[in-house]
């Protein structure tokens, strides 16, 4: 058998046409769209299902600039989490009396209800984005620093054995082998807080900032429009999609020696 | 030769070495290592065989410098492995049970990786970890990853691992024993001629007697707790005795005492 040049490259990407979503969603507009005329009838508020041509008007008036502002806290309280949390595991990874006496506080970090770091932030910070940073960072860093301390912990003892043998600096030590090993855990870790993240972040907007799309849905409330609440959701789930989709290319790109 | 330091290897003293663990699931103490005396000259390729559980791991922990004696001393030169650590960056090198190669390292990445640790210039690292793997056969392997080559390629790039440092003291711990015969009497081979080449000093740990007289020079039994039971100059026997060797040793294993022909040169 002879395989064409196309078969020995490898895919670039496997595209296949996403049936199944675009049949479930194209169901759910339609109910949408029957039932938002059968509101009179059904004596619902015409203002609480709006047709399909009011939430395309109302994502045409949606504004860049309160989704860069968003996108930009995002990032910026994921990068200052991602970092934190990851010299805190290194730390604690080096030293076991360091971890005995922060993992009850990261436990207890990780249980309290986002309301009231929010409610925290208020009391504690004048800053709007402090405020936003520091709800965002206190919810995702312990993630990051659990997720990233366990991969460590699980980084087999022969790798560690090996490495040892060949007496690498503690920094050689973390760069050579630590953090090459807990690469594929960074990542999933990176798509569970971005979801986290976008989530948290539109609440804590909610509370003083003037921009940003936690605003925007606070002020569509206001105005009773759902039709404005319904587009900047679906801004924010496009936003989400889209940021994964973006982990998981570099995902892919860095993890090649695993396939 | 040694791009770590100029001169040859230094000798291996080992001195009321004691070695006790504490077992936390048994809440027993181990005596792994009890009182072992053993010199090692520069160049020597020895092989220290003993039965499963003897201590010869620890044996091979210490040489390495990760744990350090309960008692007693064991010294490399005038330094020891464990309290000069750094020392021997470069010096020491290994090669393990299974290759323990790193995954998302290519056959090149892996075997330059020591060189990278002493810091040497990365041209000069990809040079010599090229022209290690070369000579062990895997010219055609350079980008592969670990997953994509044999058992026996693999353990080829963990010996040009160790061997691109050019280090005085090679240590080897059931390193063949995981592999087919044939490949595992092929590694041996290529393993013990390049030790000589590079003039180290080269320990090989197993529990299987014909890789132990195999090695040539020397085997050092190893009873329980490390107790040195015999310490064959293998080089003085004839190969024809080679059988009744072989018969003393299984015998000297089993009785955790030394065999009466085993001593007939001293
Ligand atoms: N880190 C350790 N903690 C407790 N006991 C150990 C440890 N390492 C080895 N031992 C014990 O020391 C003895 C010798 O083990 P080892 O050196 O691995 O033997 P070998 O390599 O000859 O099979 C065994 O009884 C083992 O259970
Ligand atoms: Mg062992």
């Amino acid at each position: 058998m002879t395989a064409s040049n196309d078969e020995l490259r490898e895919p670039v990407r496997n595209f296949t046409f996403p049936r199944h979503t675009l049949v479930s969603l194209l169901i759910f507009a339609a109910c949408w769209e029957v039932l938002s005329h059968l509101a009179p009838v059904l004596g619902i508020p015409p203002f609480a299902i709006p047709s399909l041509v009011k939430i395309a008007k109302s994502i045409g008036t949606i504004t860049p600039l309160d989704i860069a502002v968003t996108l930009a806290r995002v990032m910026a309280a994921l990068v200052a989490s991602f970092v934190l949390g990851l010299a805190l595991a290194m730390a604690m990874y080096r030293s076991h009396s360091l971890e005995k006496y922060l993992h009850p506080i990261i436990r207890l970090f990780m249980a309290a209800p986002v309301v009231s770091w929010i409610l925290f932030a208020v009391l504690w910070f004048p800053g709007v984005e402090f405020r936003i940073g520091f709800v965002l960072v206190v919810v995702c860093g312990p993630v990051f620093l659990v997720d990233t301390l366990d991969a460590m912990r699980s980084v087999p003892r022969e790798l560690r054995h090996m490495m040892q043998s060949f007496r690498p600096t503690t920094f050689q030590f973390f760069i050579k082998l630590m953090l090459p090993a807990i690469v594929p855990t960074i990542f999933t870790s990176w798509k569970v807080n971005i979801s986290l993240a976008i989530r948290v972040v539109t609440i804590a907007e909610l509370v003083g900032a003037v921009t940003g799309i936690g605003h925007q849905l606070s002020v569509a409330q206001e105005l009773f429009s759902v039709a404005d609440v319904f587009a900047w959701t679906i801004v924010l789930v496009a936003l989400l999609f889209m940021l994964e989709a973006v982990v998981a290319r570099v995902e892919h790109r860095l993890l090649r020696w695993r396939t | 030769m040694n791009i770590a330091a100029t001169g040859g290897p230094p000798s291996i003293e080992v001195r009321g070495l004691r070695k006790v663990f504490w077992q936390a699931t048994s809440g027993q103490a181990v005596v792994a290592i009890d009182r072992l005396d053993l010199t090692i000259a520069p160049r020597e390729v020895v092989a220290i065989v003993g039965q499963t559980g003897c201590g010869k791991s620890t044996f091979f922990d210490m040489m390495i410098g990760l744990e350090p004696p309960t008692e007693g001393t064991l010294r490399i030169g005038d330094k020891s492995p464990h309290a000069d650590f750094d020392y021997f960056r470069g010096k020491i090198a290994t090669v393990f049970q299974q290759d323990r190669l790193l995954p998302w390292r290519s056959a090149l990445d892996n075997a330059k990786l020591p060189l990278e640790l002493i810091g040497l210039p990365e041209a000069e690292q990809r040079e010599r970890a090229m022209t290690w793997l070369k000579r062990l056969g895997l010219g055609n392997f350079i980008n592969a990853y670990p997953h994509e080559l044999s058992g026996g390629m693999r353990q080829r790039v963990a010996i040009a691992r160790a061997f691109v440092v050019q280090p005085d003291i090679l240590l080897a711990d059931e390193a063949f024993g995981h592999l087919d015969e044939v490949t595992a009497a092929e590694l041996r081979e290529t393993f013990l001629a390049l030790a000589r080449e590079c003039g180290s000093t080269a320990i090989l740990i197993t529990h299987q007697l014909e890789e132990a007289i195999g090695v040539g020079d020397r085997v050092v039994v190893f009873g329980t707790s490390a107790k040195l039971l015999a310490d064959i100059p293998v080089a003085q026997w004839p190969k024809e005795q080679y059988a009744v060797l072989r018969e003393a040793i299984q015998l000297t294993l089993q009785n955790n005492s030394a065999d009466p022909r085993l001593n007939r040169d001293r």
